[in-house]
């Protein structure tokens, strides 16, 4: 016949107290804006240093007297930047030159740049309806 | 910006930098843990390189 065995003690359990549900949705609360403006903020860092390197690298901002098809997408890619394309309208005096890879790559930064933007603000809609994001 | 401050860089260097902008925008947007994000910037980072260089291997033969 052995002998009963005793309830294990857990220290840590009985010292700390446990979390009150207001601390818990508190965290989270902090937890959710501290990652939603670091999102934010970080989309902004990233559309604008794209937008300051296009121009810089004197990459295309296509204006509205687009002449084709092609022209069009790439103003409304530069459209996306938002304020940023008149950043870089402003920025880019010397005119565009994609005679080299340089001014090429620059074309493409713009343009990624606005795409990104408007995917960022489709998170965010999406975020703000409720939907995880 | 001008002409002359316009920025002079190389194509590894172009995608290098865009690789890394777009990786790490990408983690911001598509991860909400740190830890999470920073696997998917260096994973997604390192696949843009990846395909980047093996694009511009597959396209050698054909460039002369």
């Amino acid at each position: 016949m052995t002998a009963p065995i005793a309830p294990r003690q857990d220290s840590a359990r009985e010292t700390t107290a446990p979390e009150t549900p207001s601390q818990d949705s508190r965290r989270e609360t902090m937890a959710y804006v501290i990652g939603v403006w670091g999102r934010a903020a970080m989309c902004f860092l990233t559309v604008g240093t794209l937008v300051i390197l296009g121009a810089g690298m004197r990459g295309n901002v296509f204006s509205s007297a687009a002449n084709d098809a092609f022209d069009w997408l790439g103003y409304l890619a530069d459209l996306g930047t938002g304020t940023f394309y008149l950043v870089a309208r402003s920025l880019e005096t010397g005119g565009p030159d994609v005679s080299h890879a340089g001014g090429d790559y620059g074309t493409r930064f713009l343009a990624t740049a606005g795409v990104l933007n408007l995917l960022s603000a489709l998170h965010a809609y999406e975020a703000a309806r409720g939907r995880k994001a | 910006m001008n002409a002359g401050m316009g920025f002079k860089l190389s194509h590894l260097q172009s995608m290098l930098l865009f690789a890394l902008l777009i990786s790490i925008a990408f983690g911001f947007l598509s991860r909400r843990q740190p830890i999470e994000r920073v696997k998917y910037i260096v994973s997604s980072l390192l696949l843009f390189l990846l395909i980047g260089v093996g694009i511009g291997w597959a396209m050698y033969p054909f460039s002369r």
